[in-house]
C-alpha cells in the first residue's frame, strides 16, 4: 500500500520531467498549460537537484506558459491557451510547439489535444503531451514527451541503417545527462553507427523528422523509455535493443555487444572495437595504477540513485574499480510489475544484479539498510567493520554518510553540491571521469 | 471582523484591489505616481511562466526549525523545496546551527485521490508524520489541486487535532487564486497569526525595548546583524521573524513595544495583525536600502520610540562614514547605466541606492505593483530632478503600448511590471543595453546571456540592508564591473529563444487591459 506521504521527493511530477525533456529539444518550443508557478517551481526544483543547471534554450522562466486562473478554473482555459499558442509562434524562435498540460486543466477537463491537432501544420507541428502532475512523477513524464513523439512526432521514413534512436536518459533527473548522451554517440560511433539524439546540445532540430529512419531504438533503461520504444516498434516497425547503460568499460563492452549484435554486424567487430578501445582505456588509466593501488583506494559503498543509476553505478565501482558494493538503494517507488521489469531488463543486458538491493527514498529506510552493513554500536573483537566506506548517491545522503562516518560523493538526483555541464559517466572516457570524482572524493585532505 | 478571524486569507486581488501584474511604461522625472494608473485588470495576451505564492511560502516555511512542511498536492507541487534546502542549509551554517536538509513531505496525490478526494490521505499523512518526525509545528499547504478537487485543509487538520501532538497549520498557496506572489507573504502570516500567536489576554508584559522585524526570505545573517546593529544603537533589541525563528518564539512578537517593516508590501499584513490584535504599534514606510532610505527607516524607529535626535544623529554618523568608504568605488560608477528588475520594494529601492552612486538608472522592473510603491517611485524621481538626471514631463503614450521605450541619456527610465516575463525584458535590454544589471535570483540570465554585466540583489546570505548592506553591494558591484570577462564572452556567443522580429516590436505591445479600459 502506498505510504500516506512521500519523504523529500527524489523527483518532480510528470509535467516537470516533460517540460525538462521537451524544453531540450533544439527547435521545440514547450508550451505549458498549467497552473501559474509551475514554471518557477521546476526552474527552483533544478537549482537545488540538477548540478547547477537550470536554464536552457526554453526552460526556466523563459518557457510559454498560460498560467492559469480561478477565471480559466471556472470557465476554461482552451481560449487562452489558443492565443498563447498563436503569439507562441509569432514571439519564440522554433519550429515545434509541444502543449504540456498540467494538473488545472486536466481536472477541469480543457481539450487541449484537439486544441493541439487543430493547430498543427505542416510547416508547424503542434505536439502534445498529457502530464497532470497527479498522473506520475518526472519520469513518467519523460516517458510521455517520447510516447507523443513516437506516436505523433515522427513519420516513418526510409531506413538509414546505420541509424539508431537513444532512449533512456531523461534530461534533468540525470544531471550528467548530456555527458553520458555524448559517451553512448562516442561508443555507437566506435561500431560505424550514428546516434539520433533528440534532447541537448548534441542534438539538432532535423533530430526529431530523423528519428522515423532509424534501424533501432537503443533504450538504456530498464524502465524509462522503453514505453515509447514498443510504440515505435508496433507503429513503425523499429525494433527496440535493451542495452546497459554504459558506465565505464565492462559495461560498454556489453554496450556496444548489445548494439553490434542489434545492428547485424559480425562479432569480430565488435571484439576488434572492445580490444582497441580497452587498450586505450587502460593506458589512460596506468599512470595513477602506483597510488590507486598503494594507498588502499579500494572501498566499501553504499550505491543510492534511481533505477537507472544505482545499478551502473553498483556494477561499475565492483566491475571496474574493485570496490565492495555494500548495499545498493534503488529510489524509485517502483510496484511489483516495475521491479520485475528490471530484473528482465538486468537479465537481458547482462547488468550484474546489484548486491544487497533495497527499494527505499526516505531517511530512515535508508538509514535502517545502512546500519545492517555499518552498526551504530563500536564494533568489539575481530569483526570486520567494512571500512573504509563511501556513500554514492544524492545531495539528500550527506546525512546518512556522516551518520555512518563514510565518505560522501554526489552523483545521482538531486545533486545540488557540484556543477555538472559536459561530465557523464558513460563509455570508457566517462569510465575515467567516474573514477576520477570517485577517487578524488576519498583523498580530499591528501 | 478581521482578516484573521476565516480559515482562508484575503488574496492581493481583493485587499489591495489597486495591485497589478502588468505594466509597461516610459516614466520621466518630476511625474507624480498618482497620474500613472496601473490597473489589476490588466493582462498579457502572451506570458511566459512564473512565480505562484506557493514558492516564497515555501522559502519562509521552510526555514522553520522543529517544523515539518507537508505538501498537499500533486508531487510536483513544491518540488522546489530542493532548490529551497540550499538557501536553508546555507543560512543554517551561517547562525552557526547544525546544518541538516528541510523536512518536506508530499501527499503525493494520484488519479484515485483526485477522483475520491485526498481529505482522507491528507489525515493520515498528518497523524504519521508527526508519529514520526515529533515536530512542533506541521505546516498543511494545499497547492492547486486540492483546491479544485475540493479538499478542506481546514478540516483534516481539525479532524486530526486530537490525535496529532504538534500544531497544525493549514496554509492555502493554491496558485491558480493569486496572480501576485505577494500574496505569499499573506498566507504564511495568517496561518502564524490564527495557529502560532498567543491569547491576547495571556500575553506578558510590553518589553519597551524589543522591537519587531519581519525578515524577508533573502535575509541572511548578514542583513540581520546591520539591522540589530542599527537598533542596538538606539538601545533596542531586534526580534527577527518569520525566517528561521522558532515556532514557540512567535509569541514575543506580541510583547514587544514596536514592530517595523523592512519591506512594506511584505509586512503589511501582520503588522497590521499584530497592532490590532495585541496594540502593537508598527511603522511601515521604507524599505532600508540605499543610503537615504536607511537613514530615513532608521530615523522613523527614533522618533516611534522618542529618540528621534539620537536617530538622527546616528544616521548623519553612519552616512558619512558610508560615503567616505564608497568613494573609491565611485568612479567607476559615475554615468553607467543601470537597470533594475526584483520585487516590487526591492527593485525600486535599490534604484534608489544606484543614483546614490551614481548611476543613470535607465529601467525598472518589478513583479508587482501596489499602493506601497507609489512614494518610491517619487523618491526616485524627485532624486533624478535633484541631479540633474531625465526631463520633468508627462509619460509618454498609453500604459506604453506604441511608445517603444528607446535608450537615450535623460530619457527617463522605464518602467515594467511584470512576474518575470523574460520576453519582454529581452526586447527592453536590446533597447537600453544597460552597463549593468541587477537582478532577482533566477531572474538574471537573460541580461546575462546578452552580455550584461549582472549582480544578483535578492539571493540569501548576501548583504543588501542598511549602510553595511550599501557598501557590501556597492563593493560587489565594482568587482563585478571591473571584470566583466565572463558576462563579455558570454554575450558574444549567448542565445536567447526570441524571434528576431520580437525585438523590433514594442516591448510592452502584449499587455492589454491597463489604463484605459481597467481603473
Ligand atoms: S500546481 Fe499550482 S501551486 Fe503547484 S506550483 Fe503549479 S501553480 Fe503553484
Amino acid at each position: 500500500m502506498r505510504s500516506a506521504y512521500l519523504e523529500r521527493p527524489r523527483w518532480s511530477c510528470a509535467l516537470e520531467g516533460a517540460l525538462a525533456a521537451a524544453g531540450s529539444m533544439p527547435g521545440v518550443v514547450p508550451v505549458l498549460h498549467a497552473g501559474p508557478g509551475c514554471a518557477g517551481n521546476f526552474a527552483w526544483t533544478a537549482n537545488g537537484a540538477s548540478g547547477l543547471q537550470v536554464t536552457g534554450q526554453c526552460l526556466g522562466l523563459s518557457v510559454p506558459a498560460t498560467n492559469l486562473q480561478e477565471n480559466e478554473v471556472v470557465f476554461g482555459g482552451t481560449d487562452r491557451l489558443r492565443e498563447e499558442l498563436l503569439e507562441t509562434a509569432r514571439i519564440m524562435e522554433g519550429d515545434t510547439l509541444f502543449v504540456l498540460t498540467g494538473c488545472l486543466p486536466e481536472v477541469i477537463g480543457d481539450d487541449a489535444r484537439s486544441l493541439a491537432d487543430e493547430l498543427s501544420t505542416p510547416e508547424r507541428p503542434v505536439l502534445f503531451a498529457s502530464v497532470p502532475g497527479f498522473s506520475g512523477d518526472s519520469y513518467a513524464g519523460y516517458g510521455e514527451v517520447l510516447k507523443s513523439i513516437a506516436a505523433d512526432g515522427v513519420r516513418r521514413l526510409r531506413t538509414k541503417r546505420d541509424l539508431a534512436n537513444v532512449w533512456g536518459v531523461p534530461p534533468g533527473l540525470d544531471p550528467f545527462w548530456r555527458g553520458n548522451l555524448e559517451g553512448i554517440r562516442g561508443l555507437l560511433a566506435l561500431l560505424g553507427i550514428r546516434a539520433n539524439l533528440l534532447f541537448g546540445p548534441a542534438s539538432d532540430p532535423k533530430a526529431l523528422r530523423r528519428a522515423g529512419a532509424a534501424a533501432a531504438n537503443i533504450v538504456v533503461s530498464g524502465l524509462y523509455g522503453a514505453e515509447a520504444a514498443g510504440i515505435f516498434r508496433d507503429l513503425h516497425g523499429i525494433p527496440s535493443v535493451p542495452a546497459p547503460l554504459p558506465y565505464g568499460a565492462a559495461a560498454s563492452e556489453r554496450f556496444l555487444k548489445a548494439a553490434g549484435r542489434a545492428f547485424g554486424l559480425p562479432p569480430s567487430r565488435m571484439r576488434r572495437a572492445i580490444q582497441t578501445a580497452g587498450r586505450a582505456h587502460y593506458a589512460a588509466l596506468e599512470p595513477a595504477v602506483d597510488l590507486l593501488n598503494d594507498m588502499e583506494s579500494q572501498r566499501h559503498a553504499a550505491v543510492i540513485g534511481d533505477a537507472n543509476h544505482a545499478p551502473a553505478l553498483s556494477a561499475f565501482i565492483s566491475e571496474e574499480l574493485g570496490w565492495v558494493p555494500e548495499l545498493t538503494v534503488i529510489v524509485n517507488d517502483l510496484d511489483a510489475r516495475g521491479r520485475e521489469a528490471l530484473e528482465g531488463y538486468w537479465e537481458a543486458t547482462g547488468t550484474p544484479r546489484p548486491a544487497n538491493l533495497v527499494y527505499a527514498s526516505d531517511r530512515r529506510s535508508i538509514l535502517e539498510a545502512a546500519r545492517g552493513v555499518w552498526p551504530e554500536a563500536p564494533q568489539e573483537g575481530y569483526r570486520d567493520p567494512k571500512r573504509p566506506a563511501i556513500v554514492l548517491g544524492s545531495s539528500l545522503d550527506r546525512a546518512l554518510a556522516s551518520a555512518i562516518g563514510a565518505g560522501h560523493l554526489s552523483v545521482s538526483y538531486p545533486v545540488a553540491n557540484r556543477l555538472v555541464l559536459t561530465r557523464g559517466y558513460t563509455g570508457y572516457r566517462g569510465g575515467l571521469a567516474l573514477t576520477e570524482d570517485l577517487v578524488s572524493a576519498c583523498i580530499g585532505g591528501r | 471582523m478581521s482578516y484573521l478571524d476565516s480559515k482562508i486569507p484575503p488574496v492581493r486581488e481583493h485587499r489591495h484591489p489597486e495591485t497589478s501584474l502588468a505594466h509597461g511604461s516610459r516614466w520621466r522625472g518630476g511625474h507624480a505616481a498618482g497620474a500613472c494608473p496601473i490597473a489589476s485588470r490588466a493582462d498579457r495576451s502572451f506570458t511566459q511562466g512564473s512565480i505562484c505564492p506557493l514558492l516564497p511560502a515555501l522559502g519562509i516555511m521552510l526555514s522553520l526549525p522543529d517544523t515539518v512542511v507537508l505538501m498537499h498536492g500533486s508531487v510536483g507541487c513544491g518540488s522546489c523545496a530542493a532548490g529551497n534546502n540550499v538557501n536553508v542549509r546555507g543560512g543554517l551554517s551561517s547562525r552557526g546551527a547544525p546544518v541538516d536538509d528541510v523536512v518536506w513531505l508530499s501527499t503525493a496525490l494520484d488519479e484515485m485521490n483526485v477522483i475520491n478526494g485526498g481529505d482522507a490521505r491528507l489525515r493520515e499523512a498528518l497523524v504519521e508524520c508527526d508519529r514520526v518526525y515529533r515536530p512542533k509545528v506541521i505546516l498543511a499547504v494545499s497547492g492547486c489541486l486540492p483546491g479544485v478537487i475540493g479538499d478542506d485543509i481546514d478540516a483534516a487538520a481539525a479532524a486530526v487535532r486530537d490525535e496529532v501532538k504538534a500544531r497544525i497549520l493549514p496554509v492555502h498557496c493554491e496558485g491558480f487564486k493569486s496572480r501576485f506572489m505577494a500574496t505569499a507573504y499573506d498566507v504564511v502570516y495568517h496561518a502564524v497569526g490564527r495557529h502560532l500567536m498567543p491569547d491576547p489576554a495571556s500575553v506578558g508584559p510590553r518589553d519597551p525595548r524589543r522591537v519587531n522585524v519581519m525578515n524577508v526570505g533573502s535575509m541572511g545573517l548578514a542583513d540581520e546583524r546591520e539591522l540589530a546593529r542599527l537598533a542596538e544603537a538606539l538601545g533596542l533589541e531586534a526580534n527577527f521573524f518569520p525566517v528561521f525563528a522558532d515556532p514557540d518564539s512567535f509569541a514575543r512578537a506580541a510583547e514587544a513595544a514596536l514592530s517595523i517593516s523592512v519591506c512594506p508590501t511584505h509586512d503589511d499584513y501582520f503588522l497590521t495583525h499584530l497592532e490590532e490584535s495585541y496594540g502593537v504599534p508598527h511603522v511601515i514606510r521604507h524599505m532600508p536600502i540605499g543610503i537615504a532610505n536607511s537613514g530615513r527607516w532608521l530615523r522613523d524607529l527614533g522618533d516611534a520610540v522618542g529618540r528621534a535626535a539620537e536617530a538622527g544623529k546616528i544616521a548623519e554618523k553612519e552616512e558619512g562614514l558610508l560615503r567616505d568608504a564608497l568613494e573609491p568605488f565611485l568612479p567607476a560608477f559615475r554615468g553607467r547605466r543601470a537597470f533594475v528588475s526584483a520585487g516590487e520594494y526591492r527593485s525600486l529601492a535599490t534604484a534608489s541606492l544606484l543614483q546614490e552612486l551614481g548611476f543613470e538608472v535607465c529601467g525598472i522592473r518589478s513583479f508587482h505593483f501596489d499602493s506601497y510603491a507609489e512614494v518610491e517611485l517619487e523618491k526616485l524621481s524627485r532624486a533624478r530632478e535633484c541631479s540633474g538626471q531625465g526631463t520633468a514631463g508627462r509619460r509618454a503614450g498609453g500604459a506604453g503600448r506604441g511608445s517603444a521605450a528607446q535608450g537615450g541619456d535623460g530619457d527617463g527610465f522605464v518602467f515594467n511590471v511584470a512576474n518575470v516575463q523574460p520576453f519582454e525584458e529581452a526586447n527592453l535590454l536590446r533597447r537600453l543595453k544597460p552597463d549593468v544589471f541587477l537582478g532577482h535570483m533566477h531572474g538574471n540570465s537573460t541580461a546575462a546571456r546578452m552580455g550584461i554585466p549582472c549582480q544578483v540583489i535578492y539571493n540569501s546570505g548576501y548583504g543588501y540592508l542598511g549602510y553595511r548592506g550599501a557598501y557590501d553591494l556597492a563593493r560587489r558591484l565594482h568587482r563585478k564591473m571591473a571584470n566583466p570577462g565572463f558576462y563579455r564572452r558570454l554575450g558574444q556567443f549567448g542565445k536567447l529563444p526570441y524571434r528576431e522580429s520580437w525585438y523590433g516590436e514594442d516591448p510592452f505591445s502584449r499587455i492589454r487591459g491597463g489604463e484605459e479600459d481597467g481603473s
